[in-house]
């Protein structure tokens, strides 16, 4: 009782409390909690989708990782197999020289 | 105000809510609606678009900390807490500055309809729409951590220690700041102050 007395002492008044309490606050609207939860489904379905989101985006640059791998891999492996020996390089030239001769010797060059 | 057993169901539902449970917030809205939503309209001047989408950013935030809610003191002493913060950052946010101070406060009608004054006589309607505008423009007129004090003295009838815990302060700069709210408001008021002693 002491305490609720000072407290009162300590607070606006008896005059003032009445004049504050002609305006009492506002109150929600009654359709407050339904868009509130409205907004907080909102929030959650966006939450969930940039979720999704983001998992398939890894999944896709996982993808696009080992596709780049596989072509660098083929090249690598395409590369190796055009090698053409020195003896090839010869046989063919040889090979030119050697019809180059034979068409001048056919037209009597 | 809260009794034992409402916090505890308080406490239940923060619990149900900490596991998504969209029901259990559902209630906990309904059951502080007009608490959070007449704090932050008594804060910004009125009712309107901005106290509406402030008080569901305030339901929003206890949503999100629910899992890592604990009881330390009541849930409404926390409720009011997150309230008084985000009112506060709200205060000092760029759009609130934009519009202006007062802008949001300049709604007479919106006076009269909160005051709750429909069906009296057109005297009693003038004499009391004047009075709700002079207290609502004195109580504008406070700082807002006065404002704050005073609004959860006098409408939520907390007890100074928990206005403390909500405003983290000592009890002594509580009730400093509450005695220069009454003495702000007697200056504003003082008409109105001698009219009710005659």
């Amino acid at each position: 009782m002491d305490k609720k007395s000072s407290d009162r002492e300590e607070g606006l008044g008896k005059e003032l409390e009445g004049l504050l309490a002609a305006v009492p606050p506002p109150k929600a609207p009654a359709w407050f909690a339904a868009k509130t939860m409205a907004r907080l489904r909102t929030e959650r379905a966006e939450e969930r989708r940039i979720g999704w989101f983001w998992l398939p985006q890894w999944k896709w640059l996982a993808a696009g990782l080992g596709v780049t791998l596989l072509i660098f891999g083929v090249m690598r492996w395409d590369r190796s197999a055009m090698n053409i020996s020195d003896a090839e390089v010869y046989a063919a030239l040889n090979a030119l020289v050697q019809e180059d001769e034979e068409s001048r010797w056919w037209a009597g060059l | 105000m809260g009794t034992g057993q409402e916090e505890t169901r308080d406490e239940d539902l923060m619990a149900q809510i900490a596991t998504g449970d969209e029901e259990a917030f559902r209630q906990l809205i309904e059951r502080h609606q007009d608490r959070v939503y007449g704090t932050v309209a008594k804060m910004l001047g009125g009712a309107g678009p901005d106290v509406e989408e402030l008080a569901q950013e305030i339901f929003l935030r206890v949503w999100r900390a629910a899992p890592k809610y604990e009881v330390k003191a009541k849930f409404t002493t926390w409720l009011m807490t997150i309230t008084r913060n985000l009112v506060f950052n709200f205060f000092e946010s760029k759009e609130y500055k934009r519009k202006g101070l007062n802008e949001m406060s300049e709604d007479p009608g919106g006076i009269e309809e909160r005051a709750g004054f429909s069906g009296r006589t057109a005297a009693d309607d003038l004499a009391g729409k004047e009075l709700a505008e002079a207290v609502e423009r004195a109580c504008a007129e406070l700082p807002k951590t006065q404002r704050m004090v005073v609004h959860l003295r006098q409408y939520e009838g907390m007890e100074f220690g928990e206005i403390a815990k909500v405003m983290g302060m000592s009890l002594t700069g509580v009730k400093a700041l509450m005695h220069r709210a009454r003495e702000n408001l007697r200056d504003k008021l003082s008409g109105y102050l001698g009219a009710s002693n005659s």
